[in-house]
């Protein structure tokens, strides 16, 4: 079988250039480990980001002489926008279920028992499906008659801008740094292969010399990156995961913040689906690596 | 590939025919097999360099200038029938290495035609070119030898290339060294062998595939007298198969045994090619005494 010889010329390369076979693996190491720290961080980010995000909702208050018929007519068109897709759930506060929310944030709720009147409108508090939907939800209710003339509609522009502009930069950004991360890692790797045929270019000349294809010649190099990347990102994901179990996990069992809910319930990516795509990572880091160096070396 | 075959079944010789060192020219069938023929040659359509019915090797006014307008050949033009012995002589510098490397495009002419088989490498693809190279056997001036690689493993190389299973290989190599003589030490590396020896591994090397065109640079450069008598038959009776043989050498006493063709090389020009010895004509040759 083809394979395994040029298996078997794979590894007798490594062994014949022990010291260069281990630059490659440690570079692989490294590029996986800062690429396996990098992308549950990133996933966290975005998901804390898309947490504070999704909080971003619109509060439309009724006046106080809308007729109930108003009301309705109001509710009736937030509905459409639900059909529509663009609101996600939306509901309706009371003047009584205000003045009760308020109670019962306030520390001393006895100062409302002063009041002559209940001052808090009703409202429909809604949620946007995406952040980025509240401007078109805002102009649809905007001179509905049953909207109270002094509050209006209430919702955190800035905030949502905000926050939109900081998702999109965080997603920009990480997809950024993990492109410049691999074509580094592809670079290094090939790099170090380069040594390697460097080393036995005399060889290299003479297996074309005997009538050996490119081919013939690139596959064990190829397999060699490939053995080199593997047990790089093997020992990466083996490190991380002693970093993951003996730091993170402590931490996060430890302090029960709100930060960490947020993170680890809905951004972190599972360990055995980051080791898969890093371990995959290693090996096509070594296969490309190799494969654009030799590219150039077998041009006689 | 068919009449050495063909030779083997009328003969009904055995695969292991000889081992040369040992057995005297004489004793030895002229139509003999150099080694066991692949028995599964699994080769497509287009990966295999088959040489045309013409001249083996042809050069049309060939010159190759190095770097620095140093002249490697000069405007040569010369013909080889396919199952022709030819002797390529000269002075060391002369342009003998530069035409042997012609022949296997790891040069190419400056100007000029190299036309092997037929084919003009010039306007070979890139991609073909080692499959030309497989259906040359090359044994080159410096062995050319892996470093790493046992006798065996050397000689196993140029088989594994040509995609021969792991079963032919093993049978085929330990033939091919007891056919150079040099049995018994398949299993050393090149630096463990003397200059004579790893010249007979580049020899076995490129016999393995049963080249039609066999080339060799200064094949006996390296060996005793006995030895480079043993070389040169083994030489010859390849030659007896059909297979076109080239040797540059300036070894003397062996050209003026042979009485073969010789084609003689001065500074990068053919000066002499004539049937007979190394030197026939002095005054011929424009050779500095
Ligand atoms: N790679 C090279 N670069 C420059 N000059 C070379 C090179 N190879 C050979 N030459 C020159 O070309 C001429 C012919 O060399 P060569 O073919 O090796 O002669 P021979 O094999 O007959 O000794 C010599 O003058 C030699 O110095
Ligand atoms: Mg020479």
């Amino acid at each position: 079988m083809r394979l395994g010889m040029f298996f078997r010329e794979a590894l007798r390369s490594i062994r014949a250039n022990a010291a260069i076979s281990v630059a490659a693996t440690v570079t692989a190491l490294i590029a996986v480990f800062i690429l396996g720290a990098f992308i549950p961080s990133f996933m966290y980010v975005r998901s804390a980001v898309s947490a504070q995000t999704s909080k971003v909702d619109v509060d439309v208050y009724i006046s106080d002489t809308a007729s109930v018929k108003q009301v309705n007519a109001l509710r009736d068109k937030i509905g459409t926008l639900k059909t529509d897709g663009q609101v996600a759930e939306f509901t309706y506060v009371s003047k009584d279920d205000a003045l009760r929310l308020m109670r019962e944030r306030l520390r001393d709720p006895s100062v409302l028992d002063e009041l002559p009147s209940n001052p808090l409108p009703a409202k429909f508090n809604i949620q946007p499906t995406d952040p980025a939907n509240a401007n078109a939800i805002v102009a649809a209710v905007k001179d509905d008659a049953a909207l109270d003339p002094t509050e209006g509609i209430v919702y955190p522009q800035t905030t949502a801008d905000r926050l939109l502009t900081a998702a999109k930069f965080v997603q920009w950004a990480g997809f950024a740094l993990i492109g410049i991360l691999l074509v580094a890692a592809v670079l290094l790797i090939g790099n170090t292969i380069r040594l390697s045929i460097f080393a036995r270019r005399r060889e290299v000349e003479v297996m074309r010399l005997v009538g050996a294809t490119n081919w013939f010649i690139r596959w064990p190099f190829m397999i060699e990156g490939v053995i080199c990347g593997l047990v790089g990102a093997v020992v990466a994901v083996a490190m991380l995961w002693g970093i993951k179990v003996g730091v993170v996990d402590a931490w996060a069992s430890g302090a029960d913040t709100a930060l960490t809910k947020t993170g680890s319930a809905g951004g972190a990516i599972a360990f055995p689906l980051l080791t898969v795509v890093l371990v995959g990572a290693g090996a096509l880091l070594g296969a490309v690596g190799s494969g654009i160096t030799l590219r150039r070396f077998l041009r006689i | 590939m068919a009449r050495i075959d063909d030779d083997i079944h009328d003969a009904g010789s055995t695969p292991r025919a000889f081992t040369l060192v040992e057995v005297p020219l004489e004793t030895v069938p002229a139509d003999l097999a150099v080694v066991t023929p692949p028995a599964s040659e699994k080769r497509r359509r287009g990966d295999v360099f088959r040489p045309g019915p013409g001249p083996m090797v042809q050069f049309q006014g060939v010159i190759k200038r190095y770097d620095g307008d140093v002249r490697g050949l000069d405007g040569v033009s010369v013909s080889i029938a396919a199952g022709e012995f030819v002797f390529l002589v000269g002075q060391s510098g002369s342009g003998k290495s530069t035409f042997i490397r012609l022949c296997i495009r790891e040069l190419r002419a400056t100007s000029g035609h190299v036309i092997i088989g037929g084919r003009d490498l010039g306007e070979l693809k890139r991609s073909k070119v080692p499959y030309l190279r497989r259906a040359i056997g090359c044994v080159f001036q410096d062995f050319r030898l892996l470093p790493d690689r046992t006798a065996s493993e050397n000689v196993a190389y140029a088989l594994q290339v040509t995609g021969h299973s792991r079963q032919e290989v093993n049978r085929r190599v330990p033939e091919i060294l007891a056919l150079v003589g040099l049995d018994g030490k398949g299993d050393r590396l090149p630096r463990e062998l003397s200059g004579g020896e790893q010249q007979r591994v580049s020899i076995a090397r490129a016999l393995v595939n049963q080249p039609r065109l066999l080339i060799a640079d200064e094949p006996t450069g390296n060996l005793d007298p006995d030895t480079s008598q043993g070389i040169m038959d083994l030489l010859t009776r390849i030659n007896r198969t059909g297979t076109t043989v080239l040797v540059a050498t300036h070894d003397r006493d062996t050209v003026d045994r042979m009485q073969q063709r010789v084609i003689a090389l001065h500074k990068g020009r053919i000066v002499r090619d004539a049937e007979g010895g190394y030197n026939e004509d002095p005054g011929d040759t424009g050779e500095i005494a």
